[in-house]
């Protein structure tokens, strides 16, 4: 059973990808002009060169962000089982934190929130 | 358990003392101390004192092997820090958090040293593996650091997804990531397909040919202080982690699985011992030596008895020590090249004499702890009774590593040149003469450290 449901998913991948293809193949309607050449064949035409270089601070920003993301996260499943685990749960979440502040401390001492 | 909690807690305490301290001194010593500290508690858990008592519903355990194996371990980061610790200034500004990386490693080999639990390994071998990615491409400026570090993260990335791939269909075939053992008979074509996915990822992290091409080019691109660390201690612990694995969970499938390990050991001496002979740069025919002596440790996931147990750990003790300890000689010199060594001896005779030390350690001559370690390989193969033929091979190889590790004493004592002028301070040099003296003495006294296993 087991290697032939393995084979069975395979072909079936295979045969996914390979049928969709086939599909559009037969489908499309052939069509060249230059803005097929384009990354982007939708949205607002670009002006100029668009290697234009942007502030790197982006992704410091981006992981901060992260830190208060997965903190509030944790918060969900943490608040409904609170009651029912009492003082304990308290504290790990305060160690929780207090591991989470130790990573914010540590970006705002490396001067990740202020912008160059 | 204690060592595991307190890597961590001193992995957040590093990065926070490289703004709280100001002076590299005292965050040097603060790591040295920490180390100091991780490796008392592990002793004491050793002798049964636990101060974290918690319950891991049985995904970790940590047996007598594992603990002694991150004692081996801890020792040897030690003896890493003391010698090397200086250097890491030259990478980069970050002094600090070089050495919150590398305890965050060492709490991923105590992961991976101990897990019951294939995520615990899967854990445990990502622990390990994202922060090197960071440390090789540490020296930011320098583009082949950067070549290097890509390279790793996009290989690893790939073999850490054939894992992934391996557990899921171990765990699709028995229902269970627990290390219990495959007992399900007749074995189906899932666990075989798992187990191999498993076999190929693992044969990458300790590169073991044909999963070996990346070894060369990141060992040789990442900082030199790095490379020291990537090859000895993280490549011993993917061993441990290897054959926690084949051990506990695919050992009933041995007559399955035997071939094909032969082969890769097969290989990987073949491999790593020819193409090391030609190498021009000391650190590049030290990455490869690397992979010929993973093809030595292989031959313990091959035997897989008790011999291969206490080989295993004799093995790590033996190689991560000495190949620190030419790194970190190396890492004092400018010129990479064997002709940088010419006339090393004249220069600085003791530590030409103790660089022959470990070289002749990694060799396998005896008096050293390399001999004794490669000994406990060979009788663990020729214990199976089968697969002969491999024994043969891997003494024929170590035959032909004699000749690139004595090209560096040959450049040392033999040849004339100007020689480099090194400046090296009065304890590293005390170090080096207590690690040699600790390589001789373990290849005397192998006791010292199998006595641990059973006591």
């Amino acid at each position: 059973m087991g290697a032939s449901s393995l084979i069975v998913l395979m072909i079936a991948a295979v045969a996914f990808s390979g049928i969709a293809i086939l599909i559009s193949k037969f489908v499309l309607k052939a069509t060249t002009n230059k803005q097929k050449g384009e990354p982007y064949e939708c949205g607002i035409p670009t002006k100029g060169p668009s290697w234009v270089q942007f502030n790197v601070g982006y992704y410091l920003f981006a992981l901060i962000f992260l830190i208060f993301d997965v903190e509030l996260i944790f918060l969900f499943p943490w608040a409904v089982v609170v009651k029912q685990v009492g003082w304990l749960a308290l504290v790990e979440i305060v160690v929780f934190f207090f591991i989470l502040f130790m990573g914010f401390l540590y970006a705002h001492k490396k001067g990740a929130l202020k912008w160059m | 358990m204690n060592a595991l909690l307190l890597t961590a807690v001193f992995g957040v305490i590093m990065m926070l003392s490289s703004f709280l301290l100001t002076s590299k001194t005292a965050i040097r010593g603060l790591a040295v101390s920490g180390m100091v500290i991780v490796l008392a508690a592990n002793v004491l858990e050793m002798m049964g004192i636990v101060f974290f008592k918690i319950d891991t519903k049985d995904m970790i355990a940590f047996d007598r092997f594992s603990l002694l194996f991150n004692s081996i371990v801890f020792i040897s980061t030690l003896v890493y820090f003391l010698l090397s610790a200086r250097d890491m200034e030259k990478v980069g500004i970050n002094y600090g958090e070089y050495f919150a990386l590398i305890f965050f490693v060492l709490c991923g080999v105590t992961l991976s040293s101990s897990f019951h639990s294939l995520l615990i390994l899967f854990l445990g071998i990502e622990i390990i593996s994202i922060p090197l990615y960071i440390l090789t491409g540490s020296d930011k400026r320098n583009l082949k650091s950067n070549e290097a570090s890509l390279k790793y993260f996009l290989l690893g990335a790939f073999s850490t997804g054939l894992m992934l791939m391996g557990i899921a269909l171990i765990y699709g075939a028995t229902g269970t990531f627990s290390t219990n053992g495959i007992t399900t008979s007749p074995t189906s074509a899932l666990v075989i397909a798992g187990m191999l996915l498993l076999m190929f990822s693992m044969a990458f992290k300790v590169s073991a040919a044909p999963f070996h091409f990346w070894t060369p080019d990141v060992y040789d691109g990442a900082p030199t202080v790095f490379t020291s660390f990537m090859a000895t201690i993280v490549k011993v612990a993917a061993f441990i982690a290897f054959m926690r694995l084949f051990n506990d969970e695919f050992g009933s499938l041995q007559s399955r699985w035997q071939l094909l390990i032969a082969l890769i050991t097969a290989i990987t001496l073949f491999i790593g011992n020819i193409t090391a002979v030609f190498q021009q740069s000391v650190k590049r025919m030290l990455a490869y030596s690397s992979i010929s002596q993973a093809g030595f440790m292989m031959m313990a996931i091959f035997a897989m008895n008790a011999d291969a147990r206490e080989g295993l750990l004799l093995y790590s003790a033996a190689y991560c020590l000495a190949t620190i300890g030419i790194f970190a000689v190396l890492m004092k010199l400018k010129d990479y090249s064997f002709d940088g060594f010419n006339a090393f001896a004249k220069q600085q005779p003791l530590l030409a004499a103790t660089t022959t030390i470990f070289l002749l350690s990694l060799a396998g001559i005896p008096l050293t702890a390399g001999f004794l370690s490669k000994f406990w390989m060979i009788k663990a193969v020729a214990g199976t009774g089968k697969y002969l033929w491999l024994v043969i091979f891997a003494v024929l190889m170590a035959v032909v590593s004699v000749y690139y590790y004595f090209r560096v004493i040959q450049a040392m004592y033999f040849k004339e040149g100007d020689g480099q002028t090194i400046e090296a301070s009065l304890p590293f040099k005390w170090t080096l003469v207590l690690l040699a003296g600790i390589i001789v003495l373990l290849g005397v006294f192998p006791n010292w450290i199998i006595y641990w296993l059973y006591f």
